[in-house]
């Protein structure tokens, strides 16, 4: 499992879009290259879910969509004691699930 | 296009199911037959509305089995699965086998069988529906997803969490008249909000939503029997009309939308049935929303056009959604109170609104309900399907 998280580049018109549409939402081109998520952004909004999902054994999961500079948006989990709306963060990878101890990387966010 | 009617609509009381499946599925659809009161006109087809019996109850082709319980055959059979929108979604299947004049008699039935798996399981059955790699992996499920809308669309409109009360507690009020309901508990603000004991009884699920903003597991069928316009008339039925339906997608991932706060495909699939219905939000007697969620209910009916956007919490206030009100939302109790067994939802929805248009809605009936709209919203909220139903006169 790869530790790096990709977004996809139109090779025709340039929009960066994640997460993969087989055809670009903006021009219909359809060939892309990957470009690696990470940077700086701006947290659009968050939740602390205490429903949770199977392979959790925590109490409960910060997540957060991020509004990342350049406009483009992602979800992950928020890694951050004192949440609010419109703070910075900055993108990292690190294990997000562990679904029978094989664990699966994704974003994380850290206040900037 | 034919014209296609609501001839019979029957349900289960949603909660946890003592049947069997099929047997559940069979159960509605019987009290629908028997509602439309067919005789010796044969059902043509039918269309089951189903998530996940696939995977939560290990049994696949659950139309087949249900044809074979009802002894209907040779009747065409299928089912339909569309996240949380397969009832409604069903519905159109059979509207369009009638319109086309491939079939005269659709019978259209919800079921599911939720409470067959533990809660951890049942959530994650639904979790499943969200975007497997950019979603489904950092532990989305869907009061998440509920729970990242309510914190952005509060912020940005000033909605507080005593407005989502009140769509709780009215829920629950209506659904104390509704024999069908899953919850027969009423609530109050002191209970769920205001008071000391509030905290205990009404715990955090997904910041900031709460235990009385969301629906409970459920089990449970509903079903209709839909009917070309000769058919309809040789019974001497109600004439029930499926005046329009509207269907619209939108992007799998929530944070792609170009503002997440709006409920784009609510909006077109709801123009798309006003418009195909001939009428316009304001002529709407009576209204099912899919409030999964309380902040949905509010959402929704912003969406559809019934309160313009940032105004919906403040018509709740007003009172204005009650049954007494100049718009009813959720009548029956909405998902929140009358329950959510996500394929029968869509059916459900419908089965209460041509239940108020016969006026057979007992102690919650609106008086003189003509025209009445029904959100079905799938996935969150990538595929819904509204529906337009009217009453015409003989």
């Amino acid at each position: 499992m790869s530790e790096k998280v990709y977004a996809f580049r139109c090779m025709t018109c340039g929009l960066v879009s994640y997460p993969k549409h087989a055809v670009c939402p903006k021009c219909r081109g359809e060939t892309f290259e990957p470009v690696e998520i990470a940077g700086e952004g701006d947290v659009l909004t968050y939740t602390d879910v205490y429903a949770l999902a199977v392979d959790y054994e925590t109490r409960y999961l910060r997540l957060a969509i991020v509004e990342l500079d350049g406009g483009m948006r992602v979800t992950g989990q928020l890694l951050d004691e004192h949440p609010k709306i419109g703070k910075r963060v900055r993108t990292t990878v690190g294990v997000v699930r562990e679904p029978a101890g094989k664990p699966i990387y994704g974003l994380q966010f850290v206040p900037a | 296009m034919r014209p296609v009617y609501v001839i019979g609509a029957g349900m289960t009381r949603f909660g946890r199911s003592e049947w069997p499946l099929v047997d559940l599925a069979a159960t509605a659809s019987l009290a629908a037959l028997h509602h439309a009161n067919l005789g010796k006109i044969p059902v043509s087809a039918v269309v089951v509305a189903n998530m996940g019996a696939g995977r939560i109850n290990r049994q696949t082709a659950i139309a087949s089995a249900l044809v074979d319980r009802l002894s209907l055959w040779p009747a065409a059979a299928e089912a339909v699965e569309n996240g949380p929108a397969s009832g409604a979604s069903a519905v159109k299947v059979g509207y369009q086998a009638i319109a086309s004049g491939m079939a005269d008699v659709v019978l259209v039935t919800g079921v599911e069988m939720m409470r067959a798996v533990d809660g951890l399981e049942a959530t994650d059955f639904v979790a499943s529906l969200s975007h497997p790699e950019a979603e489904y992996i950092y532990g989305v499920t869907l009061p998440s997803l509920a729970g990242l809308f309510a914190r952005l669309f509060m912020e940005r409109y000033g909605v507080e969490r005593r407005h989502l009360a009140l769509v709780a507690i009215k829920n629950h009020d209506n659904a104390m008249k509704n024999p069908y309901a899953h919850i027969h508990q009423p609530v109050t603000m002191e209970g769920i909000l205001t008071s000391p004991e509030a905290v205990v009884n009404n715990p955090p699920v997904a910041e900031p939503l709460h235990m009385f903003d969301c629906c409970p597991v459920s089990d449970g069928a509903a079903a209709l029997v839909l009917a070309s316009e000769d058919v309809a008339a040789k019974l001497g039925a109600p004439r029930v009309l499926v005046a329009g339906i509207g269907q619209a997608t939108d992007t799998h991932a929530v944070h792609e939308r170009q503002d997440p706060t709006d409920l784009k495909a609510v909006r077109l699939a709801s123009a798309a049935a006003f418009d195909k219905a001939g009428v316009k939000p304001s002529d709407i007697d009576v209204a099912e929303l899919h409030d999964a969620f309380t902040i949905l209910e509010i959402a929704e009916s912003e969406a559809a056009g019934f309160f313009k956007v940032g105004q919906a919490h403040k018509a709740v206030e007003r009172g204005e959604t009650k049954l007494t009100g100049k718009l009813p939302i959720n009548p029956s109790g909405g998902l929140k109170a009358k329950g959510h067994p996500v394929g029968a939802t869509g059916v459900a929805q419908l089965v209460e609104l041509a239940w108020q248009l016969r006026g057979e809605a007992g102690g919650r009936q609106i008086a003189k309900a003509k025209t009445a709209y029904a959100c079905n919203f799938g996935g969150f909220g990538n595929n819904v399907v509204a529906t337009v139903l009217r009453k015409e006169e003989r």
